[in-house]
């Protein structure tokens, strides 16, 4: 009983995170499996494991939205903020620890709407995008989606207040901006873009319920509506959302990385101001690039071209910092290094095959092909996920004090690794020469797309393989695994010089010392 | 900071009630709301109403209880926090006044069949009196800088019935336009207007909340400097904001 209460009752950044942990894996899990059902319809021509699209379009809802507000935002911004960031900045707690446990409770209710889906008669069918007017005049229940997106919102709001007043007032004496580990502050960047942009979507979906269950009129065109408003303002939030989740992933990939490179960040100022402030002031210009299609002015959609191109520069500047962060550096490929490498490599795919659409010319002839989610599952979920999967296996040894099997951590990584390319590339190549469109159940008119389709089914199979394997190797190692030290990876980073796991309340028993010249990358010459 | 040893000898914060604020919260607004809209079913969504608000009204309480006394690492810091919390509160509400602004702009003819005069006098009297409980609240910040907590608790006092009243001409307002035949679902306009005047009345409730968990401790002595200075920066916040509901919804 004691032990529930001290879960349930917790203020605790460290039990936070974890609770964080469990709901998006579990989150991660429905959604994966939303995503089987999908590949299982999509196996052949005609109806496969369902008779109803409706069907279909359940699961093509659930895995959107499960996958982005209830697993890989959560995970990253819920899981590893909480568990990293008070130990990277010297911290006893975050600045509000109640509102911190506040939000993750928030995020429970969320994800038990979410949930829902699968219970009631009538589970929402209007894809993560929730557009109007089909959100508002179709039978399911809109209001689910609705909910679900404003409770994670609000999670998301909470946790953005405490983490920016966390990182800028209660870093230990002595740890200045420039000595912050890049996961933290991509954590912080993350959390002012979720400041600034969740709120929009919360309205937005707020009033798709308004028109549907309380009458106005702001997306009926027959009354004056414009549907157009609800797509720039569901935009206006989502591409940001889509630096929320890659900020922090490719902050816990610059940590990982040197970490097993056992070396300073290459040009660490250029990565944070440049890369990370450059991502920080563009995001929020180049929505527009979702809507090439819909009739918006030549003036706005090459405005916002140009816009989207620029992002390359920052994102390279990350990308120059972290392929330099290797040179020279004294290599090792644990598993998590592997994740971390993997994900250079997915978004080199996924960010190349962006460029392409980011030009309005060309993107016109692909919109709404599979190239589309060929793209964006390379470049943000994939890669996302494989940075948090990176990311749990690096703390892993932190936060329960035990070592995985690392020969099944590898084997369960190349698996995954093979499993995502088998989808996703053919996904980008059927888009192009078939010109198969997204969101379809069924293809008859497409019958060249059928093996594609098919080999696409093979690979969700191999993943979720690699997933189980990856779930087998936590478990058992948490129950049955060896003891890991506290620092099993050399790592000069300021969480590793406490305990694993960390003291219970205020992680260290004194505030750690911090000496002149201290920076959590500074690895010196040596081969440690 | 003098606050971290503080905190440490306390031990860990355990603590029930955010769980059961998040849990009234799930009852009381979406499911309610998806029991009486989606399902029709007015008994459940009351039952559920009946659960949620209750848990919310004990979470508060009890929440306000452990933390008033200011043992926390972040003694302090509420003010500045405050500030994020209203960045976001802001972007709540550009998205409704965008969207009232793309609507009114690209419309043929405004205001749209249907619409009826907007009062002149009463928008003018809410503003007064919101305004009015903008600097009563200043001005019982600064008795209390001062040390005069009888003087405070007067003028908060003030603030809260200024607010009460606000909110009672909202809902007299609502009322009188319901009455000539302008509800919510009637047009653009009026899709508009009961939203974004709805949208900020909810925050005149809330900030009534807030100034109501300072004033009962408050009448037995324990008053958080922290919280005052909090709670006032968001009156003023939702203070500044009606002037662009009544600019743009009554004047323009």
């Amino acid at each position: 009983m004691s032990v529930l209460k001290e879960w349930i009752f917790t203020t605790d950044h460290k039990k936070v995170g974890l609770l964080y942990l469990i709901g998006s894996m579990a989150a991660f899990a429905f959604a994966g499996f939303s995503a089987l059902m999908m590949r299982a319809e999509l196996s052949s021509i005609g109806p496969t494991i369902t008779n109803n699209p409706g069907d279909y379009n359940v699961w093509l809802y659930f895995h959107g939205a499960a996958m982005i507000l209830g697993f890989q935002i959560p995970a990253l911004t819920g899981f590893l903020a909480n568990y990293l960031v008070p130990l990277q900045i010297g911290a006893k707690d975050v600045a509000f620890p109640r509102i911190n446990a506040l939000s993750v409770w928030l995020f429970y209710m969320g994800l038990i709407l979410a949930l829902l889906t699968f219970v009631v008669p009538d589970p929402p069918d209007v894809m993560w995008t929730g557009y109007p007017p089909y959100s508002t005049i179709t039978f399911a229940n809109t209001a689910l989606y609705t909910f679900t997106v404003l409770l994670l919102g609000f999670a998301s709001i909470l946790g953005g207040v405490n983490f920016l007043t966390t990182i800028a007032f209660m870093r230990a004496p002595g740890i200045g901006w420039n000595q912050l580990n890049m996961f933290t502050w991509c954590t912080f960047a993350a959390f002012i873009l979720q400041l600034i942009f969740v709120p929009v979507l919360g309205t937005a979906v707020t009033l798709i319920s308004l028109d549907k269950y309380l009458g106005t009129h702001f997306f009926d065109p027959s009354s004056g509506g414009d549907v157009l408003v609800y797509q720039n303002l569901f935009w206006f939030y989502s591409h940001p959302a889509v630096y929320v989740i890659l900020l922090p992933f490719i902050g816990i990939v610059f940590d990982i990385v040197a970490t097993f490179a056992r070396n300073r960040i290459f040009n660490y100022k250029a990565a944070v101001y440049g890369g990370v402030g450059g991502i920080l002031l563009l995001a929020g210009e180049v929505w527009i690039h979702h809507l090439y299609v819909t009739g918006m002015p030549d003036w706005i959609r090459v405005g916002q071209m140009v816009t989207t191109l620029l992002i390359s520069i920052p994102v390279g500047l990350l990308f120059i910092s972290l392929v330099g962060t290797l040179y020279k550096g004294s290599i090792s490929f644990e598993t998590p290094m592997l994740y971390a490498l993997s994900v250079v490599f997915l978004m080199l795919i996924g960010g190349l095959t962006g460029i392409p659409l980011a030009i309005v010319s060309l993107t016109l002839h692909v919109s709404d092909t599979y190239y589309i989610p060929g793209h964006f599952h390379y470049v943000m979920a994939v890669a996302g996920t494989f940075a948090i999967f990176g990311g749990v296996y690096y703390l892993f040894p932190k936060f329960t004090g035990k070592m995985y099997n690392e020969f099944v951590g590898k084997l369960a990584f190349w698996i995954t690794f093979v499993g995502v390319n088998v989808i996703f590339f053919p996904m980008m190549i059927v888009g192009v020469t078939e010109g198969m469109p997204r969101r379809y159940w069924d293809y008859a008119q497409f019958p060249g797309a059928e093996p594609y389709q098919y080999w696409m089914t093979v690979g969700a199979a191999i993943i979720g393989v690699g997933f189980l394997l990856v779930l087998f190797n936590w478990i058992h190692a948490l129950f049955a695994g060896p003891k890991a030290g506290n620092n099993p990876w050399g790592s000069r980073s300021l969480e590793w010089t406490t305990t694993s796991p960390p003291l219970d309340h205020g992680n260290w028993e004194e505030v750690p010392k911090i000496e002149e010249g201290w920076g959590p990358y500074e690895y010196g010459t040596e081969k440690t | 900071m003098s606050n971290h040893a503080h905190a440490h000898e306390h031990g860990p914060i355990l603590t029930p009630w955010p769980l059961v604020i998040s849990i009234g919260i799930l009852a009381m607004i979406p499911l309610a709301f998806i029991f009486k809209f989606s399902y029709h079913n007015s008994f459940a969504a009351i039952l559920s109403l009946g659960i949620g608000a209750p848990l919310c009204i004990i979470g508060v309480i009890g929440w306000v209880r452990e933390a008033i006394g200011g043992d926390e690492l972040s003694q302090g810091l509420g003010f500045g926090a405050m500030g994020w919390f209203i960045l976001a509160e802001a972007l709540i509400f550009l998205p409704g006044f965008a969207t009232y602004w793309v609507l009114r702009l690209s419309a043929e003819s405004w205001p749209p069949p249907g619409s009826v005069d907007m009062p002149q006098l009463m928008p003018v009297i809410m503003t007064v009196v919101l305004v009015s409980s903008s600097l009563t609240i200043h001005k019982a910040e600064g008795l209390l800088e001062a040390g005069d907590v009888a003087g405070f608790r007067k003028w908060l006092a003030a603030t809260m019935l200024l607010g009460l009243s606000f909110l009672l001409m909202s809902i007299y307002e609502w009322n009188h336009l319901f009455h000539l035949g302008f509800t919510i679902d009637v047009n653009v306009f009026s899709s508009s207007f009961f939203s974004l005047t709805g949208l900020h009345g909810s925050h005149v409730f809330v900030g009534l909340g807030i100034f109501l968990a300072i004033m009962i401790p408050a009448m037995s002595g324990k008053i958080n400097h922290t919280f005052v200075r909090t709670g006032s920066l968001y009156w003023h916040f939702v203070d500044i904001i009606w002037f662009f509901v009544v600019s743009q919804l009554y004047f323009w």
